[in-house]
């Protein structure tokens, strides 16, 4: 029987496939995937899954993105624009950039505190 | 659970190399060899595996097993290290009588014996998490600061040995090959609890807290029980004959004498001035 090990580096990581090992049940696995996947890797977490506990939707069962064309999605056209003629735009973005100075600075103090 | 006999020992980690005396320190060294030769041959018996072991998973699982004992080997070398001992004397040019395993590292693995291999990593591993725990309060400050390690990974040891047996003694047939392993091992791994020479001594500096008579209760207390409940018959350990080799005395068996051999064999033929050390635990 194969389990899919995925490992989590640190806490808070998300767990991320690392390969499989083969095993009779969860116990072993388990104890096998530490050697096999943990033991020469920083490691805070190890999950063991079966294999065939594993749902899968791959390219030939789904178009994945579509099929037509979805360039409009990537605001490319704009990345080059010189924005100095928005001057309300640029004061208002300097504004909110300087409340939020503000803000962080207001919560340190109170930290401090 | 210290005895009565100990109650004047030193305390927990108050010596260290300048402190021992001339008896204590023959004591130290004898302790150090015993608890080194025992991890560094059963190492080298596994190793055996490499390759062999049933599954990759599995081969792996115990190559890693045998390689974390040839780190706790290490340490307790290391220790000889600082009392004076060369590598080659404590290893490559010991002479094999020199040497105080316990028998049951030294046996060779029966043609098909995996199952050999499982019962003998679960009595060793038991005997060594005991082993280990009585040294956690040892006199001797630089001994006190490994133990910790070694039992870290003593768990994981366990717990791979135990989960073989239980799932090889779910089987007819794997049963019979775990009840043949252990017939042949178990009067061997009461050797594991024989004393040396300098036990005496061992207990009066502290170096041990507990008796090898009450660590051979506590170990016979875990792995009796267990071996029979997945329906395996444990020798009466009183009644068996025992093996004429000793062990602890230096007496082995005929396949230490090959093993011995074998392992030491590139030593000689390459005779290096001194031998190549890969990594050391420089504490």
């Amino acid at each position: 029987m194969i389990w899919e090990v995925f490992r989590q580096e640190k806490p808070g990581d998300y767990h991320r496939h690392v390969g499989n090992v083969h095993a009779p049940d969860r116990e072993m696995a388990k104890l096998f995937a530490q050697i096999q996947h943990a033991r020469r890797m920083q490691t805070n977490s190890l999950w063991v899954v079966p294999q065939s506990e594993v749902g899968e939707v791959d390219a030939e069962d789904a178009t994945f993105g579509g099929r037509t064309d979805k360039s409009y999605r990537w605001a490319m056209t704009y990345n080059d624009i010189d924005a100095s003629f928005a001057e309300e735009v640029a004061d208002s973005e300097a504004e909110q950039r300087e409340a939020a100075r503000t803000r962080r600075e207001q919560l340190e103090s109170e930290g401090e505190v | 659970m210290n005895g009565g006999d100990d109650a004047d020992a030193p305390a927990a980690a108050s010596l260290d190399r300048d402190d021992l005396t001339p008896e204590g320190q023959v004591a130290l060294e004898a302790l150090l060899f015993r608890l080194a030769a025992d991890e560094f041959v059963h190492a080298e018996r596994l190793t055996e595996w490499q390759i062999f072991a049933p599954t990759i998973e599995s081969d792996l699982a115990l190559a890693n097993v045998a390689q974390d004992e040839f780190g706790h080997a290490r340490l307790w070398y290391d220790l000889l290290r600082e009392l004076g001992y060369s590598e080659e004397e404590c290893i490559w040019r010991r002479a094999p009588d020199d040497w105080t395993h316990a028998t049951l590292v030294e046996r060779p693995f029966a043609d098909d014996g995996w199952g050999d291999a499982v019962v003998r990593t679960y009595l060793y591993d038991v005997a060594e998490r005991i082993r280990l725990e009585a040294l956690v309060d040892t006199s001797y400050a630089p001994l006190a600061d490994r133990v910790g390690k070694a039992l870290a990974e003593e768990e994981y040891h366990r717990e791979h040995a135990l989960s073989w047996l239980e799932r090889l003694a779910s089987d007819d047939e794997a049963r019979e090959r775990l009840q043949a392993a252990l017939d042949d091992l178990f009067p061997h791994a009461l050797s594991l609890w024989y004393p040396g020479e300098h036990e005496t001594e061992i207990r009066a500096a502290g170096l041990r807290r507990e008796s090898l008579a009450s660590m051979r209760e506590e170990w016979l207390d875990t792995v009796v029980p267990t071996l029979e409940g997945y329906g395996l018959v444990v020798p009466e350990p009183d009644e068996i004959d025992r093996p004429a080799a000793r062990g602890r005395d230096g007496s082995h068996t005929d396949a230490w004498v090959d093993l011995y051999e074998a392992f030491t064999a590139t030593h000689r033929e390459v005779d290096f001035d001194r031998p190549a050390r890969l990594r050391g635990e420089e504490a």
